[in-house]
């Protein structure tokens, strides 16, 4: 059958195409967000080596994967969210919710993996929260995770009357102020968690729904993808994540903060936008969100290095932000041109 | 080309002189010579890759030709956009519509022109003017009315009217009737006959040969970006044009004649779902094309979703494989061997920007992994079947799928769901706005695929699409089976008359 009308010649228009979708060993590296973004990393940290002369230096290093080290891993769910066509807004504040929880527990005498475990339990209860009024009552995720972003931070402040908890059982600091190999226990944490997320999220099946449910929910849908689960088990997963960095981040700290994490959300979408995600959903990977982190921190202190004000680094990440959207725009018209 | 035209002495409106158009190193357009004379219907035809849309394209001014000459009324131009193609007096209308739905019909007529006064629309004023435009026409419309309200086949209509109501000479139109029904077919032909009257000259692009040969004066066959020919449509045949467009060989028919028809695997009985359907009896055997008939907005798509879970509130008894089942949802009808390809492949059925090798796999991850991880090599080879099965037209199966014609798309959208092989196909309008190769190529393939036993139940309004190719067709009339129809009885007017004993709503507008 295939042969009665196939010429040869009809494809030609696609073979052009075909090449385009390849394209040139330049476009193809501009077309890959991680791997731009590691070159202005590296030349970042190559110009700041001469700017300053604390930037290069192996305690300013640590600083910086440690600072970043809770973003890090909230920006894994932030980018799974993002690829779905979601994204969530309480991650800031079910980070502070937890670590406070976890906090309370410990001084209550409650031993410390069962309080971690229940700080890790509460986001998982708040994303489900999330998922559930996004997936199965409708709301837009806008309002959803406005509504809890509020409603947690709220508990948090309440639970502490806005105090830190501190005073917590030593033994509880470990993970957070441990070294392995001269490198933190933080940063391997949530950099083991970034290279499996991203392995899962560019092989796995279950993740690999995330991007066609993003890209067109109504096809997925109807290709027999279980959209709302799926859905609602990336919002459970986001909220643990970020519950986990909340649970570091009290280990670290040694304390739990109501106040820790606020305006995050914003800072861990900008940083996962900036490393190839889109609010339009159906691309992104974690390893590029991963690099947005980097680069916001790598940014910020670098700007700290050469004592520029702090709010000064503020308006930078917008203007950056901003920028990199920019970027995605001009390079989207140039490429979609040939196809109307 | 010829030189005794039918409206020869009309003005020549838009020309073309020997345009080339060339991307990369390809020539998708060779010195094409074409004219559109006013108050003429010309229809611009070709398969899939012909050079259609590029013609279209550098007339709405989407595209800018490399070699040769575009004059308008005589004067040379080079249309930088469609905003400037407007103010030349060229209007488009897509095939994809371009309305926003959530707004009033006279919004989206006036989209961007609305009367106002300081910046405060002139509600009334607009309305007004939307309902003496669409007077023109012999429409009654409410204007206020939102436009996702509305039937397709008006909103196809209020497009064309919102391209009228710019001053317009030349009228573009893009497979116009791709979501219309026969009867709605005839209203706009007699609103595009309307509108020639008035000197304004139209190109029709359509793959629907029977009604180019009802509306066009002239038409222009296509191939390979080369211009085969124009001619008066007096002087030639709906055969001469296809064996023009494919080339010489006219594809064979799909062959019915051995095909044998297995147990019932599907039967329904009285399903209703209020105001919908009623009493719904239906059993579908194994290894047949069923055709599920009807006009639009007269059940037939709720049924067969119905049958596959997408429709949930009815009542009845829905036996499959003898067991008696209510699904849920399509992911449990899908678990029981259904596979549904839905109507809209840009919306519904497609992820547009991913490559053909992701939407071949979509529906199917778990036939592609391992322990949880997808292999790429088990999608790249499944991706390469479903290219060479089904002769798409495509240099490589990383394309994104928004790159490829139509045809194409829909061969792909069908592949998803044969990979899976599964044991009952719904398909809804398998063939809309796809050209003659395609189609034949998508029948064989379906006809194949009922040979190894799959049963499948095709939702079409092209009647003769269905009276080609199903075994027998169930025909729907207000809810309700009407009538059955057998392959040999069964022509498009055959279906169409049992189809449409009452007027359709969408009617009453002329």
């Amino acid at each position: 059958m295939s042969t009665t009308v196939s010429n040869p010649k009809t494809n030609a228009k696609f073979n052009q195409l075909g090449s385009m979708a390849k394209g040139n060993f330049i476009q193809r590296i501009v077309r890959t967000r991680e791997i731009t973004l590691l070159c202005v990393i590296i030349a970042i940290i190559v110009v700041m080596s001469f700017a300053s002369p604390y930037f290069l230096s192996l305690n300013n290093f640590r600083a910086i994967a440690i600072g970043m080290a809770p973003t890090a891993i909230i920006v894994i769910g932030m980018a799974i969210l993002l690829a779905s066509g979601g994204f969530d807004l309480s991650v800031g504040s079910v980070m502070a919710l937890s670590s406070t929880l976890v906090a309370l527990l410990l001084i209550a005498g409650v031993s410390i993996p069962i309080a971690v475990f229940a700080g890790i339990l509460l986001g998982g209860v708040t994303g489900l929260i999330n998922g559930v009024l996004i997936t199965s009552v409708g709301i837009n995720p806008l309002v959803a995770t406005l509504g809890t972003m509020s409603i947690a931070r709220g508990i948090a402040l309440i639970l502490t009357e806005g105090f830190s908890i501190s005073n917590l059982p030593k033994a509880f600091g470990y993970v957070g102020r441990a070294d392995i190999l001269g490198i933190p226990l933080l940063v391997i944490i949530a950099l083991g968690l970034v290279l499996v997320f991203d392995l899962l999220v560019r092989h796995g099946r279950f993740f690999r729904q995330i991007y066609f449910i993003g890209a067109n929910e109504k096809a997925a849908m109807l290709s027999g993808i279980a959209v709302n689960r799926v859905r609602i088990v990336a919002y459970v997963l986001t909220g643990m994540l970020a519950a986990l960095a909340g649970v570091l981040l009290a280990s670290r700290l040694m304390s739990g903060t109501p106040t820790a994490g606020n305006a995050l959300e914003l800072q861990v979408l900008a940083a996962a936008v900036i490393g190839g995600a889109s609010l339009r959903g159906g691309e992104g990977t974690i390893l590029g969100a991963f690099l947005g982190v980097v680069f916001v921190a790598l940014i910020n202190n670098s700007m700290t290095m050469l004592a520029i004000s702090i709010y000064w680094q503020v308006v930078v990440t917008g203007a950056v932000l901003i920028a990199a959207v920019t970027l995605d725009m001009l390079v989207l018209s140039r490429t979609n041109k040939t196809n109307f | 080309m010829l030189e005794s035209f039918v409206s020869g002495r009309a003005p020549v409106l838009i020309e073309f002189q020997s345009v080339s158009k060339q991307f990369g190193q390809n020539l998708v357009l060779r010195s094409v010579d074409f004219q559109l004379r006013a108050g003429e219907v010309h229809a611009l035809v070709g398969e899939n890759g012909a050079g259609k849309s590029t013609c279209l394209g550098m007339m709405y001014g989407l595209l800018q030709p490399d070699k040769g000459q575009v004059t308008i009324s005589g004067n040379r131009v080079k249309i930088e956009n469609p905003a400037h193609a407007q103010s030349l007096g060229v209007s488009c209308v897509f095939q994809e519509l371009s309305l926003a739905g959530a707004m009033s019909v006279a919004e989206n007529i006036f989209a961007g022109r609305m009367p106002s006064h300081f910046g405060i629309v002139d509600y009334p004023k607009l309305y007004q003017q939307a309902e003496a435009l669409l007077e023109e026409f012999g429409l009654h419309i409410d204007v206020t009315m939102p436009v996702d309200r509305l039937p397709v086949s008006l909103r196809q209509i209020v497009e064309i009217v919102k391209a009228m109501s710019l001053d317009v000479k030349i009228l573009l139109l893009d497979e116009p009737t791709s979501a219309l029904t026969p009867d709605e077919v005839q209203m706009l032909f007699k609103i595009l006959r309307k509108l020639t009257a008035r000197g304004i000259g139209i190109i029709y692009v359509c793959h629907h040969i029977s009604e180019i040969f009802a509306i066009a004066d002239r038409i222009t066959v296509l191939r390979d970006g080369q211009q085969i020919s124009t001619s008066n449509i007096a002087e030639t045949s709906s055969k001469h044009v296809v064996s023009q467009m494919v080339g010489g060989n006219i594809p064979q028919l799909t062959d019915r004649t051995n095909n044998t028809i297995g147990p019932v695997v599907l039967q329904a009985k009285g399903m209703t779902a209020k105001g919908v359907f009623e009493g719904i009896n239906l059993e579908l055997h194994k290894g047949e094309i069923v055709g599920l008939a009807g006009l639009l907005g007269s059940g037939r798509s709720q049924i067969a979703q119905a049958l596959c879970g997408l429709e949930k509130s009815w009542t009845g008894e829905l036996r499959v494989d003898g067991k008696s089942v209510k699904y849920k949802s399509l992911l449990q009808a899908i678990d029981d061997g259904f596979g549904y390809v839905p109507e809209e492949r840009k919306t519904e059925g497609l992820f547009l920007d991913f490559s053909i090798r992701d939407n071949v796999v979509a529906a199917n991850l778990c036939q592609y992994s391992q322990l949880g991880f997808l292999k790429r090599h088990l999608m790249a080879s499944s991706a390469a079947k479903a290219i060479n099965d089904f002769d798409v037209k495509t240099a490589s199966q990383e394309i994104p799928i928004r790159a490829l014609s139509g045809g194409n798309q829909q061969k792909v959208m069908l592949a998803k769901w044969l990979q899976k092989s599964p044991k009952i196909l719904i398909i809804e309008e398998p063939t809309k706005g796809v050209d003659v190769g395609a189609k034949f190529q998508i029948h064989a393939e379906l006809r194949k695929q009922a040979t190894k036993g799959m049963t499948i139940l095709v939702v079409s309004s092209d009647f003769a699409e269905l009276a080609t190719l199903s075994d027998r067709i169930l025909v729907v009339r207000e809810g309700q089976i009407a009538g059955e129809i057998g392959a040999s009885d069964a022509t498009e007017d055959s279906i169409l008359n049992l189809a449409s004993v009452a007027v359709p709503h969408a009617v009453n507008a002329i």
